[in-house]
């Protein structure tokens, strides 16, 4: 029975021309998006490898010179860009693409796609995630806002419910009516754009199943609005009612409730300036061990304990390079200095995302947003994770230069000079994304209140049909 | 059979019906006339339960309509004033999907008998109901009746605003499934037809059956009468 119900609804639908127009234009919309994303991507992809590449050959053709000043000279590590960042380019655009690594200083990603563009660029981007994220759930509402009350006001509605059909198989078959051309469509966007993903030269990084588990993702979320769609549509008498409803429903969810929930973060736990933030580590570092100031307070700390150690009482004396050392020692300092800084930021992030997290009540939009950036590797926790490796990386390199001085070369030997041998010798920037399993763990709870709400609102959809007026 | 005991509604205190009750046996036609306002769709709706009664019972076949609606919905077919169907569908598409609905379903050649012995002409049955006439409509609601095999036909002035001929022919059709046992509850306001038509005549008034005889203790004009006196 619930077939035939489907099967009339799609008949219906399919012959009344706004449908047609409405699938049409979204169909439109998703393939020129993922088009131009594509386009987008290899350009990007191709930019990347090339600059990488030129950045390694600057680095190991440096000419001969103390490890020390390539520290300072240093290199460029280069964040990749995902296969899945063609379907949802999260934050992408405004955290840039590479960072500088040099001795002594943690700098922040630079280079972001934002900057790039014309403040036009604000009016919208035709990007997939646009389109899956806000078209769709409008899409869903313009079939299904009048799929109840249409037969209502027709009339329809008092032979149907006098066939003796059970509210249960109604509202099933009128919600399957909705989600089947919804999920025609979206598994076709996925299947494209998958197949687009897996013939890209460079496809190592691209697997189908998180592909897979991110239409679930959408398709739960269309869910929740259809759920709502038809729960709207039966306990409202007009179908012009149930379609204004609906709009602010859908304004609210996925306009208002991010924008209020991001004022709200800001508002509770607040980011330190780009000012503020480094006067703080600046005031720590001047407060610390300076590698490079042989006559600060710390470094002479460490001088008299170095010398006791050995037991010699010039650091002439000592069985290494002094300078060396003394320069390590202070970069360590300083990471610790970068670190403890960092991992503040970190715990606002964390914070916010707890309010985030808490909004998701209050709205399917943030769940399904945060899973969308999270899976597709766009999200901050993945730009977060690219500036640790990086960081680490750049303390390896900095204290494999340094260790080569301590280790060749004799205290106050600033002649010393190592060669290209050296710099081959240090690895290169490889960088391995955040795990999926990683991911899937760390997203677990967004999953869960999308999942609630998928099951509440159907719950209510179904009381409401269940309760519906049948004139 | 039909049995409304003492069938009561209200509205926020208002009372809508009073204490109704009445029978209608297997092969009666049970003709409800009265004023708009007088509770003839009430007392359909209640049988339907697509409202529920504040107190009193709306009996199909001895099952209660509040206590099992899905249950009692099954042996009845209703066919409102102004029958609407799919406009976008054709007859036959309309046909099959509420026999479906009523766990019936049929081959095609099958619908087209039923939409045929309805009287709706076979050109019509593969065309959009938007093209139809109401009389149209209507057949398609009698097919549909026919199709589901109901013990119990509730018709609210279904004859309304069809011409005479549609008119005479769905007259025609009902006295055949009486006679095939189906007990018919009709409101209407044709005193004729409910004269010719009908097995029995209610009157009813303000919520209240004040009437109830056999079309055989009653000729046109003294029913006009009897009517009117009330109406007054």
């Amino acid at each position: 029975m619930i077939r035939e119900i489907v099967r009339k609804e799609l008949l219906e639908i399919f012959r009344e021309g706004r449908f047609r127009v409405a699938l049409l234009t979204v169909a439109i919309l998703v393939v020129t998006a993922i088009g131009v994303g594509r386009q987008y991507y290899r350009q990007v992809n191709e930019q990347h490898e090339a600059a990488r590449r030129n950045a390694r050959s600057e680095w190991v053709s440096q000419g001969s010179k103390n490890p020390h000043s390539a520290a300072h000279y240093g290199t460029y590590a280069f964040k990749p860009k995902y296969p899945m960042s063609l379907l949802d380019n999260g934050v992408d655009k405004y955290s840039g693409v590479s960072i500088y690594l040099e001795a002594h200083k943690r700098n922040d990603a630079q280079y972001m796609a934002a900057q790039d563009q014309t403040a036009l660029s604000r009016f919208g981007d035709l990007s997939p995630d646009f389109i899956l994220m806000f078209m769709v759930p409008l899409f869903i509402i313009l079939i299904a806002f009048n799929s109840v009350s249409r037969e209502r006001e027709s009339g329809t509605l008092r032979v149907m419910m006098s066939q003796g059909i059970s509210p249960w198989k109604l509202a099933s078959g009128k919600w399957l009516a909705v989600f089947t051309p919804v999920a025609v469509l979206t598994g076709l966007v996925f299947l494209v754009g998958g197949v687009l993903l897996a013939n890209l030269e460079d496809f190592g990084l691209f697997s189908w199943w998180p592909l897979i588990l991110l239409a679930l993702v959408y398709l739960l979320y269309y869910g929740v609005f259809i759920n709502v769609s038809i729960l709207v549509s039966a306990s409202v008498r007009k179908s012009s009612l149930a379609f204004v409803l609906l709009l602010g429903i859908w304004i609210l969810s996925c306009l208002g409730m991010p924008k209020a929930t991001s004022v709200v973060a800001d508002a509770l736990y607040p980011y330190p300036t780009q000012l503020e933030f480094e006067e703080q580590i600046a005031e720590d570092k001047t407060n610390g061990l300076n590698g490079h100031d042989p006559w600060n307070a710390e470094s002479k700390k460490l001088e008299a304990e170095t010398l006791q150690k050995y037991g010699v009482d010039s650091v002439k004396k000592l069985p290494f390079n002094w300078d060396g050392y003394l320069m390590q020692k202070g970069e360590e300092h300083e990471a610790e200095i970068y670190f403890k800084h960092y991992q503040v930021l970190k715990e606002i992030y964390q914070k916010q995302s707890k309010v985030y997290r808490t909004s998701a009540a209050l709205s399917p939009f943030l769940p399904a947003r945060f899973l969308s950036m999270a899976l597709c590797r766009t999200d901050y926790h993945a730009h977060w994770h690219f500036a640790d490796e990086a960081e680490k990386y750049r303390l390896m390199l900095v204290g494999r230069l340094n260790g080569d001085m301590v280790d060749n070369s004799r205290t106050g030997q600033w002649d010393y000079r190592a060669d290209e041998k050296l710099w081959r010798a240090v690895p290169d920037f490889a960088y391995e994304p955040v795990r999926y399993q990683s991911i899937v763990e760390a997203n677990a709870g967004h999953f869960l209140v999308l999942l609630a709400w998928w099951v509440l609102s159907g719950v209510g959809m179904l009381v409401a049909v269940r309760q519906m007026k049948v004139f | 059979m039909l049995e409304a005991v003492n069938l009561s509604k209200s509205y926020n205190g208002v009372s809508a019906l009073k204490g109704v009750s009445f029978k209608v046996n297997k092969g009666d036609i049970f003709c409800l006339l009265g004023a708009n306002g007088a509770g003839k769709t009430t007392t359909i709706n209640l049988f339907l339960n697509f409202i529920s009664p504040t107190s009193g019972q709306a009996l199909i076949n001895q099952v209660d309509t509040a206590q099992q609606p899905l249950a009692t919905k099954k042996m009845l077919a209703y066919i409102p004033e102004n029958l609407m169907l799919y406009p976008n569908l054709t007859g036959v598409e309309n046909l099959h999907y509420f026999s479906a609905l009523a766990g019936r379903k049929y081959p095609s050649a099958e619908l087209t008998n039923y939409l045929n012995e309805a009287g709706l002409q076979e050109v019509a049955h593969h065309q959009r109901v938007s093209t139809y006439s109401k009389g149209m409509r209507q057949k398609v609601g009698v097919a549909i009746a026919l199709a589901k095999k109901a013990d119990v036909l509730l018709l609210d002035e279904p004859t309304s605003g069809l011409d005479p001929k549609a008119s005479n022919e769905f007259a025609a059709l009902l006295k055949k499934l009486s006679e095939l046992g189906v007990a018919t509850l009709m409101a209407t306001h044709d005193l004729f037809r409910a004269i010719e038509t009908g097995t029995h005549i209610g009157i009813m008034k303000e919520g209240n059956l004040v009437e109830s005889m056999t079309t055989d203790q009653i000729n046109h004009q003294d029913l006009e009468r009897l009517y009117l006196k009330h109406m007054n």
